[in-house]
């Protein structure tokens, strides 16, 4: 025993270079039980747990895309969400707007509000008719609840409505019941009112305001607000009667322009 | 001879094959850094020292293409005889010399390797893959020499910033 250490100690690079060259011919002569043995002592220990890092971090990477993807699904789907509630709300305003009888010997157009006009509250919108569909000046424009506007410049494919909020816009007006006749205008500081009423005229909150037909642009009948509230001043001849506009301006959404029929 | 920084050498090699030499190639063109470890221990340890850990290098390297396994024992074994024999045959304290040796030995290898794989392309693979390899991995024992001899250092590297 001791002889043989003492030959291999004396020998130990020969020694060293028998046993490499043994491993490698035993490597290369047993491709089937040594060569996948020293691969997987060697993967099992030393590759394994990189390969469980790199797994883990593939993983990460995947669970970042998808995470990408599912926003992107998520937006689109949101999206989607959106423009089917919007369809369904403009389905049910057109089916309110069924129920919705034209004055007689009139017809409506339907118009989408391309844009607002605003100061400080809306006081024109921007229509996506003009005199290509025959759109002209001064043409009443409703929407169910009642009066919005008329008219007030046409282009070829784009008109402007002034709203019953424009200062300079006033409408000849009249009590549905009483047929009390007045002027309904619009102030920045009083609101909606109706202007020209005698204080001893009959009128009260809650009344109906609807247009006279006089002065040739609204026809008759058309809804324009409801008496908010009254107030007689002593000693003045004018009711001071202020009203809540039938339409609301701030939420139109779809406008009608109403055509005169030839009778 | 301790054998715990050989096992922490082997480890780092694995920590390459399975995930770094991915993420540090640049056009395909990737370190052969199982070279360049045999180089480096055959330069500075001994015969058997650098035999015995080639070996152990070629089986990580050739666990992951066990058909590969007999040419990285047979390659990265002559490589680090080789350089051992050269190294000490050269005048170490020069870095020309030692980088001439890194490069020949890791050309060696790759050239080798290559060749086992197919000589189909050989030229193209030589033009495309070996030769910015070969110098990839080249600079990176360029930088572990100039930081073994204290030419690069740490505050030298902070000082550039």
């Amino acid at each position: 025993m001791t002889g043989i250490r003492t030959v291999f100690g004396r020998n130990r690079r020969l020694l060293a270079y028998i046993l490499a060259g043994a491993f490698l011919m035993s490597i290369i002569f047993s491709p089937n039980f040594i060569r996948p043995l020293a691969g997987d002592v060697a993967g099992l220990f030393i590759l394994y747990p990189f390969s469980e890092l790199r797994n883990y971090i593939v993983d990460l990477q995947g669970v970042a895309e998808e995470n990408r993807r599912l926003r992107n699904a998520l937006t689109e789907v949101t999206t989607q969400l959106s423009a089917m509630a919007e369809a369904r709300r403009e389905n049910q305003r057109l089916r309110e707007f069924l129920g919705f009888d034209p004055p007689e010997n009139s017809r409506v157009v339907p118009v989408k509000i391309v844009s607002m006009g605003h100061q400080l509250y809306p006081v024109s919108a921007l229509i996506n008719k003009g005199s290509n569909d025959s759109i002209r000046i001064d043409q009443p424009v409703i929407n169910r609840f009642g009066l919005a506007g008329k008219i007030k410049e046409v282009m070829p494919d784009f008109a402007t409505v002034q709203l019953l909020t424009d200062p300079s816009n006033a409408v000849s007006g009249r009590a549905a019941e009483s047929r009390q006749l007045g002027i309904v205008r619009f102030s920045p500081v009083r609101g909606m009112y109706f202007d020209n009423l005698p204080a001893d005229a009959d009128i009260a909150a809650g009344d109906l305001i609807i247009t006279s037909g006089l002065g040739g642009i609204y026809p008759a009948g058309l809804t324009v607000a409801v008496v908010d509230s009254v107030y007689v001043e002593r000693g003045e001849i004018l009711k001071e009667v202020f009203l809540k506009p039938a339409v609301n301006l701030n939420e139109i959404d779809e406008l009608y322009v109403l055509f005169k029929e030839p009778q | 001879m301790s054998i715990m920084p050989y096992i922490l050498y082997l480890y780092l090699l694995g920590f390459h094959v399975t995930i770094f030499s991915d993420v540090s190639s640049i056009y395909g063109v990737t370190i052969d850094l199982a070279a360049l470890m045999v180089c480096l221990v055959a330069i500075y340890k001994s015969e058997l020292t650098a035999l015995w850990f080639a070996l152990a290098a070629a089986i990580v390297v050739g666990a992951t293409r066990l058909e590969m396994m007999p040419w990285e024992l047979l390659f990265l074994g002559i490589l680090a005889v080789t350089v051992r024999h050269l190294s000490l045959r050269v005048n170490l304290e020069s870095l020309a010399s030692r980088l001439l040796l890194l490069a020949g030995g890791i050309l060696f290898h790759k050239l080798a390797v290559s060749l086992a794989v197919s000589s189909a392309g050989f030229f193209m693979m030589l033009y495309r893959y070996i030769i910015p390899g070969v110098f990839y991995t080249w600079v990176l024992g360029w930088v572990y020499f100039m930081y073994r001899d204290g030419r690069i250092t740490w505050t030298k590297f902070k000082a550039l910033f």
